[in-house]
């Protein structure tokens, strides 16, 4: 340490100095918040803004193409603000809950808006809903928060289905299975070849497992229970929860063992390079297939387990919820009503090279076989049910992920996994 | 015999640890050049089976990386230069004044950089909405600044201490005030110092993912790392645009490494050993 010392006059003086300079500072501080215009404060009649998590490339210039389509009806104007998917989820509730938010947001329908509606988050849209007689019921209910009102509006949906080579299948001399002894047939046959029946992604990508828990479950003890439990109405250490363990047991050695080491975009790969016989997985993979691969996927409907339990499918609904603290709430519902009308819909599933369905009973969907047959499997089934996390709620996903994936690796220890995954399922309800 | 047999051993040694090192680089490089096509079939692991030059151009016009790399500089040379500058005086007053409590300004500056960002997110969040600033390009310079000042103060405290305060006297003598010393004498000196930060604090910004996404969220004023991020898709990505457009990125931060790493590793060490 110097010891210098320059006396108290001049540390006055420097004071003084730095003094100045936090003035200085201060004063450009404060240029900054004058200076800061922010997102365009829309006042009655300014343009709605849409958070997108929809940032894949197609997605990205169908939702584009859409609010550019809604900007030329002159019903208002709106623009679209892209975020990384997984930035997007992460600080959705930031967004909501800023002092000055964006208008209208991409997401999931079922309990996760809920969540949303029940802190006071959601625009009341029952009045868009009024012009959607059209609609089923069943996507009504879905769209409604615990209070009776229409919190969002949906757009698409898409399936999942054990999806297939249908060359390989030929080559192999399998036919799709209908019922869970057809299933465990094709498996050994598959087995048999040396081809490992069962492919799956868990490294990175650990939720599709409970793709493989929301079928069984939805098969065996069907989807009201479903929803219950995954509600917190009913307990996972329950011995109908421990049945469908036993019964994924059943398949567990088909599965193909280097499953858990990569995500289920490899998965994909393994699949279409005929490394595995086929895939439990929703139709967003074919994102991850190249083109030339597309004519050759089929899929076939998970097998019925129980002819007596009312057949569920699986049906993720994406759409969009509003800011209740929207300065536009009329325009916003205007933009809405275009989203949920048909030639917004058919516009969208035709911009985006995903396999999506509108949701709009009229609209029609992308014009394949495979479109046709995943729209049909859906209309066919007397329930459908989102996903785990969004049937539940993104906080209670990863309870599922560590038991399941321990499930995987140590079957044998199905009621310890259980009374475990029930008590941290217990700590997330508590919340 | 037995030192060339050293020698030997020490290069292959050496080489293979830099091959390590090089690796991923590598493996981004030769990714970037692959067709999604290539990829979807054959996996990420695999060898190259095309070449494509096309991927560039995907992540700098599609994924807007232009626009990102713009506003990654609006905000990284702001906030080096005005971290440097605030943290410079700051350690210059601490260092070679008797400052009542400077022991404790100083220790002050170091804990708050012992703070795991995580915790302040929110606060900074909300206090970046209270002041107007959220979402403008401005927070995201003000939150760098005030992270960044306490580690910069201290390194340049540790320098400017061990200056010798003769050259300090003799420049009083001569009739030089504070301000006068501190720019012709101590910044001269701090050079090194200086430079080293820089380029160090540089790279932080220029990387940071973090404060980005707390304090912005319009897609247009997205820095680089936030773009990056946003050519993933919802469930499937485009690794090859993404790895091209993570070399894009790359460039900036390489191009002043390579600038300043010279008074890096010496800047650095000054001050270490007395």
């Amino acid at each position: 340490m110097t010891d210098f010392d320059p006396g108290r006059r001049r540390f006055l003086g420097h004071l003084g100095l730095a003094g100045l300079g936090a003035l200085g500072a201060g004063s450009l501080l404060s240029a900054c918040a004058s200076s800061a215009s922010g997102p365009a404060k829309s006042g009655g009649s300014g343009a709605v803004t849409i958070q997108s998590n929809l940032s894949s490339p197609q997605a990205k210039t169908a939702i584009e193409k859409l609010v550019e389509n809604f900007n030329k009806l002159g019903k208002g104007t709106a623009s679209v603000n892209t975020i990384a998917s997984e930035t997007f989820r992460t600080q959705l509730p930031t967004y909501l809950t800023s002092a000055n938010p964006p208008d209208l947001y991409t997401w999931y329908a079922g309990s996760v808006a809920n969540d949303y509606a029940s802190k006071g988050l959601l625009l009341d849209v029952s009045d868009v809903w009024q012009g959607l007689g059209e609609y089923p019921q069943s996507l009504k209910t879905l769209s409604t928060d615990a209070g009776g009102k229409q919190v969002f509006v949906p757009m698409t949906n898409y399936w999942w289905g054990f999806f297939y080579r249908k060359s390989n299948f030929a080559k192999w001399g399998v036919q799709e299975p209908k019922t869970w002894a057809d299933f465990l047939a094709v498996c050994e046959t598959l087995k048999s070849k040396g081809v490992p029946p069962i492919g799956i992604g868990l490294g990175d990508t650990p939720w599709v497992a409970s793709a493989w828990f929301d079928y069984l479950n939805i098969r065996i003890n069907g989807a009201p229970f479903h929803r219950e439990l995954l509600a917190g109405k009913q307990r996972f250490d329950d011995p109908k929860v421990k049945a469908v363990l036993t019964r994924w047991r059943e398949v567990l050695p088909y599965f193909d063992p280097k499953g858990k080491a990569y995500p289920f975009q490899e998965a994909t790969t393994a699949l279409l390079a005929g490394k595995t016989g086929m895939f439990l997985i929703g139709t967003f993979f074919a994102d991850a297939a190249p083109k030339d691969a597309l004519g050759d996927l089929d899929f076939f409907r998970f097998p019925i387990i129980d002819p007596a339990v009312p057949v569920a499918e699986e049906a993720p609904t994406d759409g969009f919820f509003a800011s209740a603290k929207s300065a536009n709430p009329a325009g916003t519902k205007e933009l809405l009503k275009y989203f949920a009308s048909v030639e917004a819909q058919e516009e969208y599933v035709k911009s985006s090279s995903g396999i999506v369905l509108p949701v709009h009973p009229k609209a029609k969907a992308a014009d394949s076989p495979l479109v046709t047959k995943g729209k049909a499997m859906l209309e066919s089934a007397a329930e459908l049910t989102q996903f785990f996390n969004r049937d539940s709620s993104d906080a209670l996903q990863p309870t599922a992920d560590t038991a399941l994936t321990k499930f995987m690796d140590k079957p044998d220890q199905i009621d310890a996994i259980l009374r475990e995954w029930q008590a941290s399922a217990e700590k997330v309800f508590k919340g | 015999m037995i030192r060339k047999l050293r020698t030997g051993t020490f290069h292959t040694g050496m080489l293979l640890l830099s091959l390590l090192w090089l690796g991923p680089v590598i493996w981004v490089v030769v990714m970037s050049t692959r067709t999604f096509d290539d990829i979807a079939a054959n996996g990420l692991g695999s060898l190259p089976h095309s070449f494509t030059l096309d991927t560039y151009r995907q992540a700098w016009v599609d994924g807007g990386e232009l626009r990102a790399l713009i506003n990654s500089l609006l905000v990284t040379v702001p906030s080096v230069l005005l971290s440097l500058a605030l943290a410079a005086v700051a350690a210059f007053a601490l260092s070679r004044y008797r400052i009542p409590g400077r022991r404790t300004i100083l220790l002050l500056m170091l804990a708050g950089n012992l703070l795991p960002p995580q915790i302040l997110l929110i606060p900074v969040q909300k206090f970046s909405e209270l002041t107007g600033l959220y979402d403008t390009l401005w927070a995201l310079i003000t939150v760098q600044v005030g992270f960044g000042l306490g580690f910069y103060t201290f390194v340049l405290h540790g320098f400017m201490r061990d200056l010798p305060g003769e050259i300090q006297e003799a420049a009083t003598i001569d009739g030089a005030g504070p301000g006068q010393i501190f720019t012709r004498v101590m910044l001269p000196l701090t050079r090194p110092a200086l430079a080293a930060l820089g380029a160090l604090s540089f790279t932080w910004i220029f990387n940071d993912l973090l404060w980005a996404i707390t304090v912005l969220r319009t897609d247009d004023r997205m820095p680089v790392t936030p773009a990056l991020l946003a050519l993933q898709g919802q469930f499937v990505s485009s690794w090859s645009v993404i790895a091209a457009g993570t070399v894009i990125a790359a460039v900036p931060t390489v191009a002043v490494f390579l600038r300043f790493q010279r008074h890096f590793i010496g800047g650095l060490a000054i001050g270490a050993v007395k």
